[in-house]
């Protein structure tokens, strides 16, 4: 598994831009304004999907959350009322509290989970390549796929695990119409998705590692937790710490994985913000306060981006 | 990083690394009757084969179940074993042939498109160093850090104004802003690797710098190329938000919505639904044996844009 792009795509951030910097020879400097030029129309195209794309919407969901209008009017200013209305309300509430349980059970779970899974497929296993390849899958599969197969598997009393759960005598257990199992069985089936990436991201990472640091600690006595905790894991830390804050921002914007498999519910259990958002105003029609939900994530999200973005730059930097 | 020497989580000196020196004579009079650690991995072998087994087998049961279901006999059917069945009366009952073309095509136009245009915003990322440019990249990075439900409500608002709602254009047009930020960062990841002296050379004996790009940077990316457009192929092919704000018709639907809204109206027939989603995962499965390699890379990229 080469994740080598992706963990250039990284570095890029840690490095500032492109790897041009000191390597530029003199002749170049006398190309630097026909360069700016043509650098500028490469990036033109690019440039104007990003703004009306990504950037329009994101300061016109802005203004849309100021005013009381609905998905084919714009509507009058009406201030901070729609924000009121949504902070006042213990649906936001709740869901903003699962939205964190969610992330939290997501990022840990998954990482634990992942970086098990790698550093045993990095030992000496029969057909270990089998197997990488195929613990790869749930994050293959797409998730329309996957959330419905999940539902096959746990949702009515006729379902697999619903029978097998019956036969060994834990009587009825409807997973996802008792709001608590519900909510573990979403965080289940997230941590099911994810971990696959963090076995690929840990496991490039440990394949910086040297092996020749366990033999030592070997011989001086390290017991395989010491070794797990003061060897690996600091000599991992920065990807574990990147990864941690990617999915972070992956399973607060996750959408279809809860709202496919529960939809929301029972009893609106397992609404996270962006399904409490998006039935906001797409099922309730309310598109103000639905908007605002959105854009109040949003700036959390930014936030934790650049610090994402500031940290990586300066891990390099040290 | 000073990680080989101390431990950057308690601070203090790894074991076997800076050890007491009386520590280590008793750790090293021990070690003589343990075993080494190749023998203690070769030792171990069959139990770890074990342990992965069982763990690998939990997780592919919701994915070997999909395709079993689909290769049972139909509902009211008297044939037994593995039987193509459901497939068949798939294609002939319902429109899951017009969902895999829309998906088709509004997945491959997503693809090209963002490649051609992510590829030289790339380079430039890759090799210009102003401040603009610094930026741009920054901007980047947090733009693929927000959630889809932020854009996709206004964008909503403006392509009704425009009659692009329940288009097929109009979830193109989205994925491709979509996959922008990813798709140049991963391709200005792979220029990275690429050699500047290769232009400068191209450049000495006459080239322009768009011939330098096209013609020596590109013609030497194609695993970044691959990479950025199976990422692009992933977001388009998986998407469901998206299109279910957007696509309203039958006519319109792609596979995620086909096969949700199918699942919805055929809930006990497992047989039919699992086939559509048989249908639905072959795409990127047989992807992912072709170009395993690039894929792995090309899925990062994918989850780096939130899945």
């Amino acid at each position: 598994m080469t994740t080598g792009t992706a963990i250039g795509a990284l570095k890029r951030a840690r490095s500032g831009v492109g790897n041009a910097g000191p390597g530029r020879s003199a002749n170049n400097s006398k190309r630097r304004f026909s360069h700016s030029r043509i650098f500028f129309l490469f990036l033109l195209p690019s440039l104007i999907l990003v703004i009306l794309l990504n950037l329009y919407p994101v300061i016109y969901a802005g203004i849309q959350s100021l005013s009381n209008g609905d998905l084919l009017s714009a509507g009058e200013f009406v201030g901070l009322a729609n924000y009121i209305a949504v902070l006042q309300s213990p649906e936001f509430w709740h869901a903003a509290i699962f939205t964190v349980v969610f992330t939290i059970v997501g990022v840990f779970g998954s990482w634990i989970v992942g970086i098990s899974l790698a550093l045993l497929l990095r030992t000496r296993i029969p057909a270990n390549g089998v197997f990488k390849v195929l613990l790869l899958l749930p994050w293959v599969v797409p998730i329309v796929v996957s959330a419905m197969s999940w539902n096959w598997l746990v949702a009515t009393p006729q379902s697999p695990l619903p029978m097998l759960a019956q036969a060994l005598g834990f009587g009825n257990v409807l997973f996802l119409a008792n709001p608590f199992l519900a909510q573990i069985t979403v965080c289940v089936f997230k941590v099911w998705i994810s971990f696959p990436f963090m076995m690929m991201m840990m496991a490039s990472a440990l394949t910086s590692v040297d092996v020749n640091v366990y033999e030592a600690s070997k011989v001086d006595g390290a017991t395989a937790v010491q070794t797990f905790t003061r060897i690996t894991l600091p000599m991992i830390a920065r990807t574990t710490y990147i990864s941690w804050i990617l999915m972070t921002i992956f399973c607060v914007n996750d959408f279809p994985s809860i709202f496919l498999l529960t939809g929301g519910g029972p009893v609106n259990s397992t609404q996270t913000l962006v399904v409490l958002a998006y039935t906001t105003v797409f099922q309730n029609f309310q598109t103000g306060p639905g908007v605002a939900i959105a854009f109040m994530m949003t700036i959390v999200l930014v936030i934790i981006s650049t610090l994402l973005y500031r940290q990586i730059r300066k891990v390099n930097i040290e | 990083m000073t990680a080989q020497t101390s431990s950057v989580i308690t601070g203090r000196p790894i074991a076997g690394v800076r050890p007491e020196a009386g520590v280590r004579s008793e750790a090293k009079a021990r070690s003589m009757k343990r075993p080494t650690l190749t023998q203690m991995q070769e030792k171990g072998k069959w139990w770890r084969f074990l342990a992965i087994l069982i763990i690998t087998v939990i997780v592919v049961i919701p994915i070997v179940a999909v395709v079993f279901l689909a290769l049972s006999p139909a509902l009211g059917s008297t044939a037994t074993g593995l039987t193509f069945e459901n497939f068949v009366n798939v294609f002939t009952q319902t429109d899951v042939a017009t969902w895999l073309k829309n998906s088709l095509i509004v997945t491959l136009i997503t693809v090209v498109v963002a490649v051609i245009v992510a590829a030289p915003a790339g380079y430039v990322l890759s090799r210009g160093r102003s401040r603009a440019v610094s930026g741009y990249s920054l901007i980047l990075f947090v733009v693929q850090s927000l959630p889809v439900v932020t854009a996709v409500i206004p964008l909503f608002f403006l392509f009704a104004q425009v009659g692009l709602v329940d288009t097929l254009a109009s979830v193109t047009i989205i994925y491709v802003g979509s996959t922008m930020a990813v798709a140049i960062w991963m391709m200005a990841a792979y220029f990275d690797s690429i050699p500047v002296t290769l232009e400068e050379a191209a450049w000495m004996d006459g080239a322009s710098v768009f011939g330098g790009f096209t013609r020596i940077v590109l013609r030497n990316s194609l695993p970044g190329v691959l990479s950025t457009a199976i990422f692009a192929f992933l977001l388009a092919w998986n998407d469901y938000l998206v299109a279910v704000v957007f696509l309203r018709s039958n006519d319109n639907y792609t596979l995620p919505i086909g096969l949700q809204s199918f699942f919805q109206q055929n809930q006990t027939n497992w047989g039919l639904v699992m086939a559509v989603a048989v249908i639905m995962m072959l795409p990127p499965v047989i992807l992912f044996a072709l170009l395993n390699r690039y894929f792995s890379v090309g899925g990062i990229g994918g989850s780096l844009a939130g899945r």
